[in-house]
C-alpha cells in the first residue's frame, strides 16, 4: 500500500511538472505574441522613440533573439529561482510578487470562507426543505446572484456600503486582522457571490442524489431519526462533489481576482498582471501567469488527492 | 527634451460607463448635478488659497504606483509627484512656471553663452546629515547625462562638465543653450547624494531603499504594492513644511473616484479630465484648474490626403473644438489654437498670450460659416483626396469624441473619413513606429513638454525631427528654431518663438485642438498646494495644510 501511494504521488508530481512545463511555454509564447512592442515602453518618453534607440533597447533586453532562445534563457533562470527584474519597475520580480501575493491570497481565502459557509449552508437548507418555499427562495436567490458579474456586484456594493452608507472602506487592503477584514469584506463578498450560487446548487443536488440512495431509504425505514440520516448518511455521501467543486472554484478564483482588485484599488497579483500586460512587462506577466497556473494545478491536484479520503467508493475504484 | 505622459484615461471611462450603467453611482451622479463647465471660460490659476494651519498627516492619491524612485532610470508622473518634495534641483520651477536658482545660488554665463558656471549654496545638507558638495553636483549631472538615462537628451549640447572651485561647477556647450537652465529645474537638475546612491547600488530607487536627496520631506517607507510615506525631514536646511507626513496610495478607475469621494484620500492631481468631471458635484471636494503645457492635437502622418498642407489647414478651420471639449472632456479642456498649453509660457507671458489670440483664426473654437467656406475653397484648390482619411484613436471617451469630430469636420468639407480604433498599447506605438501608423492618416494624440518654454516643443517641426511625420520642410523654420534655442535673452527668444509658432500652425504640421489644464482635486478643508503643472517639479506638498488655522 505505501508503495502504491508513493508511485501514485510520483506520477502526480511528474504530471504536475509536465503540465507546468507545457503551460510555461504557452504562456511565454502568448505574452510574446501579444500585440505591441515592449521596447516602446522600455525606451522612455515618446520623443526618445527613434528606431536606433528601440533597436538598442531590444538588444539590451534580448528582445531581438528568437522566441525559443528567449524561452530557454528564461526557463534556465526560472529553474534557478531567478525570475529576473521587471521591465517597468526596476525591482526584482520575486520581490514584486512577494509583496502583492498576500493581498490576493487573503482575498481569496476570505471569499472561500464566505462561499463555503453560506453556499453549502444554503444548499443544505434547500435540500432538506426540498419543494418548499425555502427551496424556491434559495434557488431563486442564487440564480440571481449567479447572474450578476463580479464587477457589477463590486460597483454596486461600493456605492451602497462604501460611498453612501460609509460602512466599509472603498480602497486598499488594510493592515492588521481587523483592518484587513474590514477592507476585504466588500471585495470578498463580490468575489464570493457567483461562487455561492454554484456551490449551493451542487450541494443541493449532491444531497438529493445521496438522499435517494437505497441505504438512506433503508435507514429511514428502520426508524433512524431524520436529523441523523441527513448528517451521517446524506451529507457524508454528498461531501465528495461538494469539496471537489469548492476546490475548483477556489482554484479559479486565484486567477480571477483582477476585476475585483481593480474595482477596490487592491494591489494584488491580479492588478499586477493587468499592469504588466498593458506595459509589456514580460518578466512580470510570465511569472504571475505561471504562478496562477501553478496555483490552479496544485489546488486541483490536492482536491483529487483528498477526494478518495472522503468518499470510500472512489478509493475502491482507484485500488 | 519633451516628455510625454501616458494616461489611464481608457480605464477611467470604462469605470464611469459602468457607474452610469448600473445606476449605482453613490450619493452624487458622476457628471450630473453640477452645471457643465463652459470650456472656453475655464479659469486657470497657478496657486490655491494659502493654508493656515498645520496638519499631522495627509493621504494623497496617485493614479498608479511609481515604477521607481530613481527618476534617472524611470521617470513617471507618479514618481515625480512623490519625489518632487523629497529631492531638490539646481534650479526650481515656481508655481507660475518661471524658474529661479535653488541649490545653485546663481548661474553665470560667459564665453558668449558657451560657458555656464553654477555657484552652489553652502548650507545644504542631505537627509543623511552630510553636506552637499560640488562633487555631488557634478556626479549627479554626469549621471543624468549618461546615455541610457531619462534626461540624457538635455545634455546633447554639452561638451564638458567640471568642478572649477570648491563650490563651483562649470558646464561648457557647443553652442549657447537656452533650454539648459530650464532643464536644471526639471529632473535633469536633481542633485543626488553620491555616497547614498552608491550605497544602494542596483537597488537604488526600489522599495526598501532610502532616498538620496536634500528636500523638505524624506522618504519614510515604500511598501511595494501598498503605499509610499514621506515625512518632514529632520533638520531640513530650509523652512519646515506645514504637513508632517504624507501617505501616498494609488488607485485607478472607480476606486480613484471613490477614495476621494469618501474622504479616504485628501487630494490628488487628476490625470484625466473625465475623472475630475465625475467628482465635480461632490460638496466635500474642491477642484482647482491650473496652467499646464499639455494639449490635445491631431498629428497627421505622411500618407493620405492630409499630406497636403491646404487640406490640413482646411481641416483645422472646420473642427468643432468646443464640441470636443464639452462632450469629450466635460468642458475641462479648453479650445486652443497652438500645440502647447499656456503653462509653457514661463516668460514674456503677455507676448505669448497675444500671439496665441492671433492664431484663433487658423484654429477657431467653433467654425463659422466663413471658416467653412474658406476651408472648402482650400479643399477645392488642393483637389479633394479620393481615399477616405483614416483617423487613429483608442476607445477612450475623449479620443472617440475627437475622432468623430474630426470625421464630421472632414465630411463637412467634402472629404470621406473613417476611424480606426486600437487598444491602448497599440495606440502608444503609433507615436514611435512608422510601420504601426502605416495604416492611418492622422492620430488623435496628446502631448506635453516638461519645460516652461514653447521652444521645448517646436523642435518637433524641424526637418529632421522624428516627430515631424508629415515631413514639413522649411529652411527658415529650421534656422529660426536653432537660433531661438541658442538665444539666452528671454525677450528675443520669445519673439523668435512667436514666429516659429506662427509657421508651425499655419503649415498645420500638427493641428491644435485644446489645452489640457492641470486638475487638483482637494478636500475642501485643506489648501495650499500648487495648481499648475509645476506640481511635477516644485515641492507642492510643503504648502499643503489646513485651510483655516
Amino acid at each position: 500500500m505505501p508503495l502504491a501511494l508513493v508511485t501514485r504521488l510520483a506520477r502526480r508530481i511528474a504530471g504536475l511538472v509536465a503540465t507546468l512545463f507545457a503551460a510555461s511555454f504557452v504562456i511565454f509564447a502568448a505574452v510574446y505574441a501579444a500585440p505591441g512592442d515592449p521596447a516602446v515602453f522600455l525606451a522612455g518618453g515618446r520623443d526618445k522613440l527613434t528606431p536606433e534607440r528601440l533597436a538598442q533597447v531590444r538588444e539590451q533586453y534580448h528582445l531581438d533573439e528568437p522566441l525559443v532562445v528567449q524561452y530557454g534563457r528564461w526557463l534556465w533562470d526560472t529553474v534557478h529561482l531567478d525570475l529576473g527584474r521587471s521591465f517597468k519597475y526596476s525591482d526584482q520580480v520575486a520581490d514584486l510578487i512577494a509583496s502583492r501575493l498576500p493581498s490576493t491570497l487573503e482575498l481569496v481565502a476570505y471569499a472561500t470562507v464566505l462561499y463555503v459557509v453560506f453556499g453549502v449552508g444554503a444548499g443544505i437548507l434547500a435540500a432538506v426543505r426540498r419543494s418548499t418555499w425555502v427551496d424556491s427562495a434559495v434557488v431563486g436567490g442564487t440564480t440571481l446572484a449567479a447572474s450578476v458579474p463580479s464587477f457589477v456586484a463590486a460597483i454596486a456594493l461600493v456605492s451602497l456600503f462604501g460611498v453612501q452608507l460609509g460602512w466599509f472602506p472603498v480602497t486598499g487592503s488594510g493592515s492588521g486582522l481587523a483592518g484587513t477584514l474590514h477592507h476585504l469584506t466588500l471585495p470578498a463578498v463580490s468575489l464570493a457571490l457567483g461562487a455561492l450560487a454554484i456551490i449551493s446548487r451542487v450541494t443541493r443536488q449532491a444531497m438529493a442524489d445521496a438522499a435517494a440512495s437505497d441505504h438512506v431509504e433503508a435507514a429511514r425505514a428502520s426508524g433512524v431519526p431524520e436529523r441523523e440520516i441527513v448528517r451521517r448518511h446524506v451529507l457524508r455521501n454528498a461531501l465528495g462533489p461538494i469539496v471537489t467543486m469548492c476546490g475548483l472554484v477556489m482554484a479559479g478564483m486565484l486567477a480571477g481576482t483582477v476585476v475585483v482588485e481593480t474595482a477596490f484599488g487592491i494591489s494584488g497579483i491580479g492588478s499586477l498582471l493587468v499592469n504588466a500586460i498593458n506595459t509589456h512587462d514580460f518578466p512580470v506577466a510570465q511569472a504571475v501567469l505561471l504562478l496562477m497556473v501553478t496555483g490552479y494545478v496544485v489546488v486541483t491536484t490536492l482536491v483529487d488527492l483528498v477526494h478518495p479520503l472522503l468518499d470510500p467508493r472512489v478509493k475502491e475504484a482507484h485500488a | 527634451m519633451t516628455t510625454t505622459r501616458r494616461r489611464a484615461a481608457v480605464a477611467v471611462v470604462v469605470a464611469a460607463t459602468l457607474l452610469a450603467a448600473t445606476g449605482c453611482a453613490g450619493a452624487d451622479r458622476p457628471t450630473g448635478g453640477a452645471a457643465p463647465v463652459d470650456a472656453s471660460k475655464l479659469k486657470l490659476d497657478a496657486t490655491t488659497p494659502a493654508a493656515n494651519g498645520p496638519l499631522t498627516k495627509a493621504n494623497w492619491l496617485l493614479e498608479n504606483e511609481p515604477d521607481s524612485l530613481d527618476l534617472d532610470s524611470q521617470g513617471s508622473s507618479s514618481g515625480r509627484i512623490v519625489l518632487t518634495s523629497v529631492c531638490e534641483r539646481l534650479y526650481q520651477l515656481q508655481p507660475d512656471m518661471t524658474t529661479k536658482p535653488f541649490l545653485a545660488k546663481k548661474a553665470v554665463t560667459s564665453d558668449g553663452g558657451r560657458k555656464l558656471t553654477f555657484t552652489l549654496r553652502d548650507d545644504v545638507t542631505f537627509h543623511d546629515g552630510t553636506k552637499m558638495t560640488a562633487d555631488d553636483v557634478l556626479w549627479s549631472l554626469k549621471r543624468h547625462a549618461s546615455k541610457d538615462m531619462e534626461q540624457s537628451d538635455e545634455f546633447e549640447n554639452v561638451t564638458s562638465m567640471k568642478k572649477t572651485a570648491a563650490n563651483q561647477v562649470t558646464v561648457t556647450f557647443e553652442a549657447p543653450d537656452a533650454m539648459f537652465l530650464k532643464a536644471m529645474a526639471g529632473d535633469a537638475g536633481i542633485v543626488w547624494n553620491k555616497a547614498q546612491v552608491a550605497k544602494s547600488g542596483k537597488e537604488f530607487g526600489t522599495p526598501g531603499q532610502p532616498d538620496a536627496c536634500s528636500g523638505p520631506y524624506e522618504l519614510a517607507g515604500w511598501k511595494s504594492g501598498d503605499s509610499i510615506t514621506i515625512r518632514a525631514a529632520k533638520d531640513y536646511w530650509g523652512k519646515q513644511p506645514l504637513t508632517r507626513q504624507i501617505v501616498f496610495h494609488w488607485a485607478t478607475d472607480s476606486a480613484f473616484v471613490n477614495a476621494l469621494k469618501t474622504g479616504a484620500a485628501d487630494g490628488a492631481y487628476a490625470d484625466a479630465p473625465n475623472t475630475a468631471a465625475a467628482l465635480r458635484a461632490d460638496k466635500d471636494l474642491k477642484q482647482y484648474y491650473g496652467p499646464s503645457t499639455a494639449s490635445l492635437v491631431l498629428i497627421p502622418t505622411d500618407r493620405g490626403g492630409l499630406t497636403d498642407p491646404r487640406i490640413r489647414r482646411a481641416l483645422s478651420l472646420a473642427l468643432d473644438r468646443r464640441g470636443i471639449a464639452e462632450s469629450g472632456y466635460g468642458g475641462l479642456v479648453q479650445p486652443w489654437a497652438s500645440p502647447v498649453g499656456s503653462g509653457a509660457w514661463g516668460y514674456e507671458k503677455a507676448e505669448f498670450a497675444a500671439a496665441q489670440k492671433k492664431l484663433d483664426r487658423l484654429a477657431p473654437a467653433s467654425p463659422s460659416d466663413a471658416d467653412l467656406a474658406a476651408a472648402k475653397k482650400l479643399v477645392k484648390a488642393a483637389g479633394a483626396p479620393t481615399d477616405p482619411v483614416v483617423i487613429g484613436a483608442d476607445a477612450s471617451q475623449g479620443r472617440t469624441v475627437i475622432a468623430n469630430a474630426t470625421r464630421a469636420a472632414l465630411q463637412s468639407i467634402g472629404i470621406r473619413a473613417e476611424i480606426k480604433t486600437v487598444p491602448p498599447a497599440e495606440f502608444e506605438e503609433f507615436y514611435s513606429d512608422p510601420t504601426a501608423r502605416a495604416d492611418i492618416d492622422v492620430l488623435a494624440g496628446d502631448w506635453y513638454i516638461s519645460k516652461a518654454d514653447p521652444m521645448g516643443f517646436y523642435d518637433n517641426g524641424l526637418s529632421d525631427s522624428s516627430n515631424n511625420w508629415v515631413h514639413y520642410k522649411s529652411k527658415t523654420y529650421d534656422a529660426q528654431v536653432k537660433q531661438a534655442l541658442s538665444t539666452l535673452d528671454d525677450t528675443k527668444r520669445a519673439a523668435l518663438a512667436v514666429d516659429v509658432q506662427q509657421k508651425f500652425v499655419e503649415s498645420a504640421v500638427w493641428i491644435p485642438l485644446a489645452q489640457v489644464p492641470t486638475i487638483l482635486v482637494l478636500n475642501k478643508k485643506l489648501a495650499g498646494p500648487t495648481a499648475s503643472q509645476a506640481y511635477l517639479y516644485y515641492p507642492w506638498a510643503t504648502q499643503l495644510g489646513v485651510r483655516k488655522g
